[in-house]
């Protein structure tokens, strides 16, 4: 068993009156696909956010690559967020002026120096090779899914989260998207926390939790037939 | 690539995607740099010339005899014929003077001509210690004349060979007098041609007693006044005419503060309305892109750097504002004293930096609340789209 | 000994710095350094004293100048040096690295560097009426200062590293502003001073071997040109290029010098964060050779504008009686042999001559113009053991004043009479015209 790269205990946000995530428990080891399911207002986007140190908890702890979030600075978050964690949108989240290779050279900027023949090289691997200098508004939805793939992983992140990433694409660019992850999952371990609420989609990944009002109700491990 | 010129190509970027906007912004900067440009040019140009024109007349009033020509030519008198004299008398015009109770500096002045060596010279009989005291700008080589010494004007100094020391016998009307030049005074105007005499002197050899051509006023009082004292010493000396001579640099003086005013004013009402739409412009833009803030902040850009691209937008457009504002400006301030003044206004390069610092001073101001906001924008909230 | 605490502030603030940059630059050996320095301090300290005692004041001004002098000398070089390899990788630098990093290279250079500020620093106590105390003021200040850095450079950030070009770069102009409060001791005056001297002979040289004065072709403009390039400007710009060069080529060389290779580093992020922090490190690095031009510059300004006062009295004006001697007495008003430097002014019709009388350290009078035979008459002023050409700012000791030649003040026959001396006026009215002629036509290029 690989050592766990997330270890929450009792972790616990709530926006005044309202707790958004009750006390959780929860390990997920290095290099395990997790998806996180429930309806909207079930907490899940708030975990996800809490484990890319985007917000902090109310109480508990929250270790996640040997890293104790809750004792990072602002600054330490985010230098956290640049060196760790990759992070995929439903909105995609693109900046709309800028071309696609500049988009993932964006990623680069705040990670170290921009490196434009890697960045060109990150989104040929997502098959992005021919729109390179095209503009989101110029892309289709799962293009633009596949760029923002390709920012995400651009500084090797050792988490990668998705925020319903299929959410707002078609069944055949689900699929596409889905695939390139899976891909990529295999050439880089990286380990990946996707949100969903699409049976379907959570069944690409290991194991599946299912969080109600912010409580962990039901944990559900797949066994893959074609991992063999 | 490196970071920073990963930065100016994302800043100009940014400002490329919004162009309607970007242009907006540079135009107001712009034009309150340029107003502050051609202010500062106006000003600093035309003052030096409008204190050159002051400079240039020392007195304010002039009373001369009636009959007597006066020609106010570019920068003194010039009194045509010198052998059809008219005359003051001096101790009429003392008694004007005090009867009308005019504070004033008083020169009194004899024109005449003295014969020298087969040649008439022009003299002025003058009191050296008021000419001291109102041409301060009378350049002396040698020293001020005590009792039967002289000041030779430049340009006649070097056509009849004069220098310090040397001894001159003139021949008046009256007597010979023996004289010893003390000095070359340069003025810059026509007395470089002239010959200074203590005026009891010149008058004892003229036989003139007790009179005098010309008499040269400063009247301390300024503004209206001035017309108002020239009126009344006109009503208490009949037989002389009291004109104004520094018309020329008084109206320009005035108008040069009135414009100034004005544009003073003008500025002040553009650099507030130019700052607050800075601000106004800005806080939308900064509302506008609040994913994009987020975004950043979530890829792991910390607070200050994120802030930093956004300065650096309003940098940019300082930057910008401020070169354009430098080239209107001087235009501006160009057509404002060709028009004004009917002068040419200097280019004066050192203005730029305070067109580029108005500019970038504006930009940075207008846009210190965005910024705040940009700084505690909460990524989480920002990214939902709240 | 108040007033020497003052006098001291600059020297031991220099001191201070440069014990910090050392520390910092060999900062594995902060012991080493300690001990170095301090002995080495007390050592320059003893130097200069024995020095002031048992020679004359130039001899020993003139020790610890050439010490100076050799420094920036091998600055100049290590700067040559370091940009010309600033290009390639570093493979064979081992060698020299491994050697300076010893301890033993790492207390010799910071002993000699100790040794100078030291001697710098007890230049400035007075060798008369000054016991073991007055030496102890500077030796203890320099000691608690020492360890104040030492407390100080522990707590800086481990980030900010000084390069050893850049530590070289400081410290040598921490040394010279120390000693460019001190004129005898300045080099930025005398350096712009031989620039301009250079300059001069040369166009001389040149002129008058190529072209022949009033040639038809040199027109009145291009003598005006020639002209400047015999103005103090010259001088002072020259001295300017030569100051600042090394301490930019210094930049220059850790500016440009090569990344590391990050290429063998096969992931994309670790390859780019190791290129950030590695440019990060230079920025860092040209911190200290950018300090070290701030005190270049405040050296060469002490230097132009120094903060010592010179007597420069008044010229009192004299006349010359029936037989056209100008008699001055040695005592009454004014006291000639009180050793300082006394200013006439004789005028004689529309000519004037200034000039002044001085007590020499061997007991002699002197007269001399108040003027050289080399720069424009700006005259001159008394420092301390000498004088000061307010021209090109040479000082030249009170043992040589009275003797011709070069920027000496011209001297003049006269003889003593007793109670006082005797110049024949129009001698001196003579030589003065046929001096200050020769040089400002000179300075005004017209032939």
């Amino acid at each position: 068993m690989a050592a766990s790269i997330i270890e929450t205990t009792g972790l616990t946000r709530s926006y005044g009156d309202i707790c958004a995530l009750k006390p959780l428990d929860l390990l997920v080891p290095e290099g395990e696909w997790l998806s996180v399911m429930g309806h909207s207002g079930s907490g899940k986007s708030t975990f996800m956010n809490l484990v890319g140190g985007l917000d902090r908890p109310t109480s508990g702890s929250l270790q996640v690559g040997g890293e104790n979030l809750l004792a990072l600075s602002e600054d330490g978050l985010a230098r956290f967020r640049r060196e760790f964690v990759g992070i995929i949108f439903q909105q995609h989240h693109l900046v709309p002026y800028l071309t696609a290779v500049e988009n993932v050279m964006m990623a680069q900027y705040f990670h170290s120096v921009p490196d434009e023949a890697e960045a060109r090289f990150a989104l040929e691997r997502v098959g992005l090779g021919h729109r390179l200098k095209n503009r989101p508004g110029e892309l289709s939805g799962g293009e633009q899914q596949r760029v923002c793939i390709a920012r995400a992983i651009i500084n090797s992140p050792k988490l990668l989260l998705g925020d319903e990433p299929t959410g707002n694409l078609d069944h055949k660019s689900t699929i596409m998207v889905m695939e390139l992850l899976k891909e990529l999952r295999a050439e880089e371990n990286f380990t990946v926390i996707m949100v969903t609420h699409n049976q379907e989609v959570a069944a690409w990944g290991d194991r599946t939790i299912y969080l109600d009002d912010g409580i962990l109700v039901r944990e559900e491990r797949l066994v893959k037939t074609d991992e063999g | 690539m490196t970071r920073r010129r990963w930065l100016i190509h994302l800043v100009l970027r940014a400002l490329g995607h919004r162009k309607g906007r970007t242009i907006l912004l540079l135009a107001v900067l712009a034009m309150a740099s340029s107003l502050a440009t051609a202010l500062g040019i106006v000003s600093s140009s035309m003052e030096r010339r409008v204190a050159e024109e002051v400079r240039k007349y020392g007195a304010n009033l002039i009373v001369i005899p009636e009959t007597a020509r006066l020609e106010i030519g570019s920068g003194g008198l010039d009194f045509g014929v010198v052998s059809e004299p008219t005359y003051l008398q001096q101790s009429l015009v003392e008694g004007a003077l005090a009867r009308s109770g005019i504070k004033a500096e008083r020169s009194f002045h004899l024109r005449g001509a003295l014969h020298w060596k087969d040649s008439d010279l022009m003299v002025e009989g003058v009191d050296f210690a008021d000419i001291r005291r109102l041409f301060p700008w009378w350049q002396l080589k040698g020293t001020w004349p005590t009792a039967g010494e002289i000041v030779v004007g430049n340009d006649l100094a070097a056509s009849m060979k004069l220098k310090p020391g040397d001894m001159m016998e003139c021949g008046g009307k009256g007597q010979t007098v023996k004289l010893r030049v003390s000095g070359i005074v340069t003025s810059g105007g026509e007395e470089d041609g002239l010959l200074f005499v203590a005026l009891p002197e010149l008058q004892k050899a003229l036989e003139l007693e007790g009179q005098i051509t010309l008499v040269r006023l400063m009247v301390t009082a300024g503004g209206d006044s001035l017309k108002k004292s020239a009126v009344s010493l006109q009503q208490l000396m009949p037989g002389a005419k009291v004109s104004e001579v520094r018309q020329t640099a008084r109206t320009s003086e005035g108008l040069l503060a009135k414009v100034k005013l004005l544009m003073l004013m003008v500025t002040a009402v553009v650099l507030v309305s130019a700052g607050s739409s800075v601000a106004g412009t800005m806080s939308t833009t900064v509302l506008e892109r609040g994913k994009e803030i987020g975004l950043m902040k979530a890829m792991g850009g910390t607070r200050v750097e994120v802030m930093l691209i956004f300065c650096g937008e309003a940098a940019m457009l300082g930057v910008l504002g401020g070169i354009a504002g430098y080239l209107c400006g001087t235009i501006i301030a160009q057509f404002i004293t060709r028009t004004v003044f009917s002068a040419s206004a200097d280019i004066i390069p050192w203005i730029a930096c305070v067109s580029l610092g108005v500019s970038l001073f504006l930009a940075l101001l207008g846009s210190f609340g965005p910024m705040i906001s940009v700084f505690k924008l909460d990524p989480v909230r920002s990214l939902r789209g709240e | 000994m108040i007033a020497i605490v003052y006098k001291l502030i600059p020297h031991l603030l220099s001191w201070f710095c440069i014990v910090l940059v050392l520390l910092r630059c060999f900062s594995v050996r902060r012991s080493v350094i300690m001990i170095a320095g301090i002995s080495g301090f007390i050592c320059g300290v003893a130097d200069s004293a024995v020095l002031f005692r048992f020679f004359s004041a130039s001899t020993s001004y003139a020790v610890i100048k050439s010490a100076l002098g050799a420094s920036f000398f091998l600055f100049w070089t290590i700067a040559v040096v370091a940009v010309y390899r600033s290009g390639e990788r570093s493979t064979t630098v081992s060698s020299r690295a491994r050697w300076f990093d010893s301890s033993f290279s790492a207390g010799v250079i910071s002993a000699f560097i100790a040794i100078v500020s030291g001697a710098i620093c007890a230049c400035r106590i007075p060798v008369v009426d000054s016991g073991a105390l007055t030496y102890a003021v500077p030796v203890l200040a320099a000691i608690s200062l020492a360890y104040a850095s030492l407390c100080i450079e522990k707590r800086i950030s481990v980030s900010f590293k000084a390069a050893p070009l850049g530590a070289f770069a400081a410290v040598v102009a921490l040394l010279l502003f120390s000693s460019s409060s001190l004129p005898r001791l300045d080099l930025f005056s005398p350096l712009s001073m031989k620039v301009m001297k250079g300059v001069h002979d040369f166009v001389h040289q040149f002129m008058e071997s190529i072209l022949i004065p009033d040639h038809l072709f040199v027109k009145p403009i291009v003598w005006k040109y020639i002209g400047l390039l015999f103005g103090k400007e010259v001088g002072f710009w020259g001295g300017i290029i030569i100051w600042f060069t090394p301490v930019l080529l210094i930049a220059l060389a850790i500016g440009s010098a090569r990344l590391p290779s990050v290429a063998h580093i096969r992931q994309g992020a670790q390859r780019r964060k190791l290129l950030a922090a590695a440019i990060r490190e230079q920025r860092l690095q040209l911190v200290i050779p950018f300090f070290s031009i701030v005190i270049f510059a405040g050296a060469a300004y002490q230097s132009s504008f120094p903060s010592v006062e010179y007597w420069d009295p008044t010229p009192v004006a004299v006349t010359a009686n029936q037989a056209g001697e100008i008699f001055i007495p040695k005592t009454g008003e004014i006291n000639l042999e009180d050793g300082k430097l006394h200013k006439y002014l004789f005028k004689q019709g529309t000519r004037e001559a200034r000039f002044f009388i001085l007590l020499g350290p061997d007991g002699q009078l002197t007269v001399d113009l108040d003027a050289c035979a080399i720069c424009k008459p700006d005259g001159y002023g008394q420092a301390d053991g000498a004088v000061l050409c307010y021209y090109c700012k040479t000082l030249i000791p009170l043992e040589t004043v009275g003797k011709p030649g070069g920027c000496n003040p011209v001297p003049i026959s006269f003889i003593e009479k007793g109670d006082g001396v005797a110049i024949d006026g129009i001698t001196l009215i003579n030589s003065w015209v046929s001096t200050v002629q020769a040089t400002t036509r000179v300075t005004e290029g017209g032939k």
